[in-house]
């Protein structure tokens, strides 16, 4: 009945200025050339199918891919091997952080908020001094639409990895 | 799988640290290097507030335009150049927080269009949903109630003023039923109409445009095996009372005899024909056309007062009654006008009082009844304002004319059967010598009228002519026009208990020797009388007809259930008039089709005739039914097909309209590119640009043999030396062929209509904007007849030797046809297209001349289907282009405009000057129509479609007259006549023969 599947990835480098590069043409162009590497003209063209790009913030660097249902293991697989995004003439090491695969773009921005919350608690738990915490807490109330308690936490920094599904 | 799921996780989680690590030294940056960045990011945009925004600023805009997927598709990014170097805690937090509200936002919306109670899963659905807020789960209850208050506002408000016991009260119901027919006429057969068909407004009235069931070839097959009805109430009728030297002096003003009949006809005058012809303003023919109408003249009775019915089209009927007015100079409405000569003030007096009941209807009603509960309006008497007048009048001739549209109804029956449907139908009525009710004026006239001798005769004269109509086999058998006056019985009485089909029994006539007199002699003259002539008796009539309801009860009351009720001398008797269609009368195919009757009745009788009409097994047409019946017979359609008159030009350009919309509606992808096509104009045909183009074609070359053509192969070489003078020479030399006399009366009559002018200047000043017809059409019989035998081939295997001979016409010779190319230099010409093979014409498909080498390829290949056009190129493509690209680069400025100051609403008008041009049309003032296309264009179609009559595509249009000639005049013999045809969204020509038909 779903034709599509909907991943939700991140796209994470060292070098800020990668963030550059986060754009339409250049992402989809090296998820392409990892999937031609991966697994060859076939496997190109099964995902290519229908395959956009449905939303992207260069800021978070949170990217929304679509493929369809069929191929979509296909196009997961061939994730991990995009290295390096490119545009205009830089390239910069990179790689994509599958987060979710959901069947509808709706489920995939419940998951993106749930993700996000939970990401910016522990950034405010692991705040090391005041001005940082009370910059937190400030875009934690201001994101909410509705309800969005502000908890307080307590300071120890500590690296957090963001996990994949 | 595995492989490549652990790596991923290996990498990731090694990545991430890295990534982080490098995040949270960046943290430790000095103070003012955060506030750079902070700098960097106020700089983007106007102020803090607006941060998030920006981030998302795309998307939002996107969701604001109403597609309801919220915000969060915004993050398409291409502001990299100020992308920070760093990240700070801060704005990673920043980044975040305003992703996440986005996408909150977005989930909070519903995506689709459907309420809230519709996307819960099926099992979560409850009874009352959609109107019990409660009902819902409560994470959706708001977002019900949201809705909920929306659809209220959606909904059309009802008038709370009002309980509902008070609207469904019948008063008030009635009320609301008038109140819904004042905008629009409504036919007496509204409501019969709007259940079964689409209705359409049109012309002030509400008409049925075709039936709502599958029909389309029952249809025709009614008209030509059976019987069809349609009503035409909506047409108009304006009654003329007067002497009749001076109707006649006066109405000789405004048509000619070229056209064929006058209203001085002979037949037509005793009242014995109806007649029909073109109107033109006074004194102007063959410019000017006002359009076609039918006329009935009432027979002579003695008197010298005469009475004359001119049936026109609602469409045309304002222009006709303005363009009578100003000839028999009525200009005063009849009301006002106290001290008349004797013989109209009477008939005035009883206007007055009949203006006064049409007033007050509501108080007579009052009279005869205890409550006061207004009258449904459907009779048809609230159709025109009781205020203004209807009815003009002469002061020094004592012509008087009137607008009677809506007073008389009449219905169409067209087809072989209608004979035996009328028959069967309707029954004489009994004579009847004494009233049936002392106090009602019921029948009160027929009476009277049943006294005197001569007249029961000359009713049973009627009734017994109208008995053996069943036994003609078809109305054609008629003479064409004839007019029979009957008086008829209530036609419910004698309704048939189910709905029958009307055969009739030629047996029973076989060897009747008065039917083979009326086949030879037809309706002997004094038969056309009707009492339906008389006001007074109509309104006797319309206003004593017993009630649905009435009959209905006396039914239940039969002590025999369902046998014949006999209603005695209470049985109403109702005066009507028949007059035969006669059908298709030109061309050889197809003699007669089409034919039938016309019944004329009073008003408020409408649905009493309609229903036994359909009990006899009749089908019903609307609008479209006609177009068809028109299109078969090959005549012009009122007022589609008349491109010189005022309501042609003006359907003409609502169609264009309609057109343009229609196209505009589709994705600019999806359109024809008319421009590649060839096509200039695709929505309205370009007449006047034609016709000139056309007479420059012939001017430029110096006489006309050679006009500059495209393809100047085609054009043979013979007699190109002709040059004005002598031309003028040859129109001198030939004055038996009349045209140089019709040069003369036209000219002779532009004076006339200067000094006329003076007279009516309010009527001229108002039209001569819109009059810009620099065109005529040929409406000339004699004419008609002579290029109509010029089209036929004068050799090869489809000659008609025969033909031209008998009809006595002249070969084609310069000195024949020069003359009438001087001096119709712009007109054009009826004619009818019939597809060889291939092919469907349609609306606005383009008439023309064929190459030499098209004729040559036609000869020899049996299969040739016929030439393409070369794709032209779209020299607007870059125009279009460079517009949209400016609008998009203003729309952008006015958005900054906005935020800094609103100055862009200057150049949003500039923008919506020139917002016109639109792909695919060509969007210049026209080129020369002529020689756009490969193909000499000779024409326009205005009605093509596959003809089920004719078994082939078929199509109707106007030529230009000059380039008919040319043609005709370098065409080889044996394939004279033969044309191309090409539609407007299509490059294939197809072959056509074109004939004119008179």
């Amino acid at each position: 009945f779903r034709l599509f599947r909907y991943v939700l990835c991140e796209v994470i480098s060292e070098d800020p200025r990668c963030r550059q590069c986060i754009e339409d043409r250049a992402l989809g162009l090296a998820i392409r050339d990892a999937i031609t590497r991966v697994h060859g003209d076939y496997g190109l063209a099964c995902c290519s199918i229908s395959f956009t790009v449905k939303y992207l913030n260069a800021y978070t660097g949170t990217v929304l891919l679509r493929c369809r249902k069929d191929s979509y293991r296909l196009l997961c697989s061939a994730l991990p091997f995009v290295r390096s995004l490119e545009s205009r003439a830089q390239r910069y090491p990179c790689f994509l952080n599958t987060l979710h695969v959901g069947g509808t773009i709706r489920t995939c921005q419940k998951f993106l908020i749930q993700y996000n919350t939970t990401q910016l608690l522990r950034l405010l738990q692991n705040c090391t001094n005041e001005e940082e915490r009370q910059c937190i807490q400030k875009s934690l109330l201001s994101c909410s639409l509705t309800e969005e308690p502000s908890p307080s936490g307590d300071e120890e920094e500590d690296d957090d990895g963001t996990e994949t599904d | 799988m595995q492989f490549y799921e652990e790596r991923l996780v290996e990498l990731s989680v090694t990545q991430t640290i890295l990534c982080f690590s490098n995040l949270f030294s960046s943290l430790n940056l000095p103070g003012d290097a955060h506030s750079e960045q902070q700098q960097k990011f106020s700089n983007q945009s106007s102020g803090p507030s607006y941060r998030k925004d920006q981030y998302f600023s795309k998307g939002q805009s996107k969701g604001e335009r109403g597609r309801g997927r919220g915000g969060w598709q915004g993050g398409h990014q291409s502001v990299s150049e100020e992308m920070p170097k760093y990240i700070t805690v801060s704005t990673f937090a920043q980044a975040r927080a305003a992703e996440i509200k986005a996408m909150l936002k977005a989930v909070s919306q519903k995506s689709s269009n459907s309420l809230v109670f519709q996307t819960l899963p099926r099992h979560m659905r409850r009874r009352a949903m959609s109107h019990n807020v409660k009902r819902l789960p409560r994470r959706l209850q708001e977002m019900a109630r949201k809705e909920a208050e929306k659809a209220v506002h959606q909904k059309k408000e009802q008038s709370k003023t009002k309980c509902r016991k008070a609207r469904r009260r019948h008063i008030n119901l009635v009320a609301e039923f008038n109140h819904r027919q004042r905008k629009n006429i409504w036919l007496e057969t509204h409501i019969w109409h709007a259940k079964r068909f689409h209705m359409v407004k049109k012309w002030g009235y509400c008409l049925g445009n075709s039936p709502t069931e599958k029909s389309y070839r029952a249809c025709y097959r009614a008209m030509t095996k059976h019987c069809l009805l349609q009503d035409l109430s909506y047409y108009c009728c304006l009654e003329l009372k007067g002497k009749e030297n001076e109707l006649l002096k006066q109405l000789a003003r405004i048509c000619s005899i070229d056209t064929g009949l006058t209203f001085q006809e002979a037949s037509c005058l005793s009242g014995r024909f109806e007649g029909s012809l073109n109107l033109y303003q006074a004194d102007r023919y063959p410019e000017d056309m006002l359009g076609p109408v039918t006329f009935i003249w009432k027979p002579r009775d003695g008197s010298e007062n005469r009475q004359l019915w001119i049936w026109v089209h609602p469409a045309l009927k304002q222009d006709i009654l303005r363009e009578l007015k100003a000839i028999f100079q009525c200009s005063e409405p009849e009301e006002i006008c106290i001290t008349e000569p004797v013989t109209t003030s009477i008939q005035e007096e009883k206007q007055v009082e009949v203006v006064m009941k049409l007033g007050n209807k509501r108080k007579k009603e009052d009279k005869e009844g205890e409550k006061a509960v207004p009258v449904k309006k459907i009779i048809g008497d609230g159709t025109r304002d009781p205020f203004q007048s209807y009815s003009w009048i002469a002061r020094t001739t004592g012509i008087a004319i009137s607008d009677r549209s809506m007073e008389i109804l009449r219905y169409r029956l067209i087809g072989p059967l209608s004979n035996s449907v009328l028959t069967e139908t309707l029954k004489a009525a009994s004579v009847q010598t004494e009233m049936a009710d002392s106090e009602t004026e019921l029948n009160n006239w027929w009476v009277e009228n049943c006294k005197d001798s001569e007249k029961v005769s000359l009713h049973q004269c009627q009734s017994a002519i109208f008995e053996l109509l069943e036994g003609m086999s078809s109305p054609s058998d008629m003479p064409p026009g004839t007019i029979l006056g009957l008086t008829v019985g209530d036609p419910r009485v004698n309704l048939p208990k189910k709905k029958t089909k009307a055969v009739p029994d030629f047996q029973k006539y076989q060897d009747n020797d008065k039917v083979r007199q009326l086949y030879l002699k037809g309706v002997p003259a004094e038969c056309a009388h009707s009492f339906i002539w008389d006001h007074d008796i109509c309104k006797n009539v319309t206003e004593n007809k017993i009630s649905e309801q009435d009959l209905n009860h006396m039914r239940a009351q039969l002590l025999v259930p369902g046998s014949h009720l006999d209603l005695g001398p209470g049985e109403s008797k109702i005066p009507i008039l028949l007059v035969q269609q006669p059908g298709k009368m030109a061309g050889e195919d197809r003699p007669g089709w089409g034919s039938g009757w016309d019944i004329y009745l009073p008003k408020g009788w409408g649905m009493a005739f309609w229903i036994p009409f359909i009990y006899r097994g009749v089908r019903v047409g609307g609008l479209q039914e006609a177009i068809k019946h028109s299109e078969y017979q090959r005549i012009p359609h009122t007022p589609n097909d008349f491109p010189d008159c005022q309501a042609g030009m003006q359907f003409a350009k609502e169609l264009e309209t309609s057109l343009l919309e229609k196209f505009k509606r589709r994705p600019p992808a999806k359109r024809a590119n008319y421009v590649k096509l060839g096509t200039l104009s695709p929505f309205i045909c370009p007449w006047g640009q034609l016709t000139k183009n056309w007479e420059g074609r012939m001017k430029a070359s110096g006489g006309f043999l050679c006009p500059s053509s495209p393809h100047p192969d085609c054009c043979t070489t013979e007699g190109q030396t002709h040059c004005d003078p002598k031309a003028e020479v040859v129109r001198e030399a030939s004055p038996e062929t009349g045209e140089a006399e019709e040069a003369m009366e036209i000219t002779s009559s532009e004076g006339a209509v200067k000094t006329e002018a003076v007279t009516s200047i309010q009527d001229f000043g108002e039209r001569g904007e819109t009059k810009t017809s620099d065109f005529i059409v040929l409406r000339s019989e004699k004419l008609l007849m002579q290029v109509s035998a010029w089209c036929y081939p004068t050799a090869g295997k489809d000659r008609r030797i025969r033909l031209v001979s008998r009809l006595g016409q002249k070969e084609m010779t310069e000195d024949v046809f020069l003359p009438i190319l001087m001096s119709y230099p712009r007109a054009l010409v009826w004619v009818n297209l019939s597809l060889l093979r291939k092919g469907n014409p349609e609306l606005h498909a383009m008439i023309c001349i064929p190459t030499e080498d098209d004729l040559l390829r036609l000869s020899k290949d049996k299969l040739f289907c016929g030439p393409q056009e070369p794709k032209h190129r779209d020299i607007f493509k870059d125009k279009v282009r460079k517009q949209k690209e400016e609008k998009k680069k203003k729309k952008k400025d006015n958005v900054k405009s906005l935020e800094s100051d609103s100055a862009g609403i200057l150049d949003e008008e500039a923008t919506e000057d020139h917002g016109d041009l639109i792909l695919g049309l060509w969007s210049d003032a026209l080129p020369d129509v002529t020689s756009h296309c490969s193909r000499t264009v000779l024409g326009y179609v205005t009605r093509g479609d596959f003809s089920l009559a004719a078994g082939c595509g078929e199509a109707l249009g106007f030529v230009s007259l000059t380039g008919l000639i040319y043609m005709l005049h370098n065409q080889p013999a044996d394939k004279k006549g033969l044309v191309l045809l090409r539609t407007p969204a299509s490059l294939q020509y197809r072959f056509a023969r074109l004939t004119i038909e008179v």
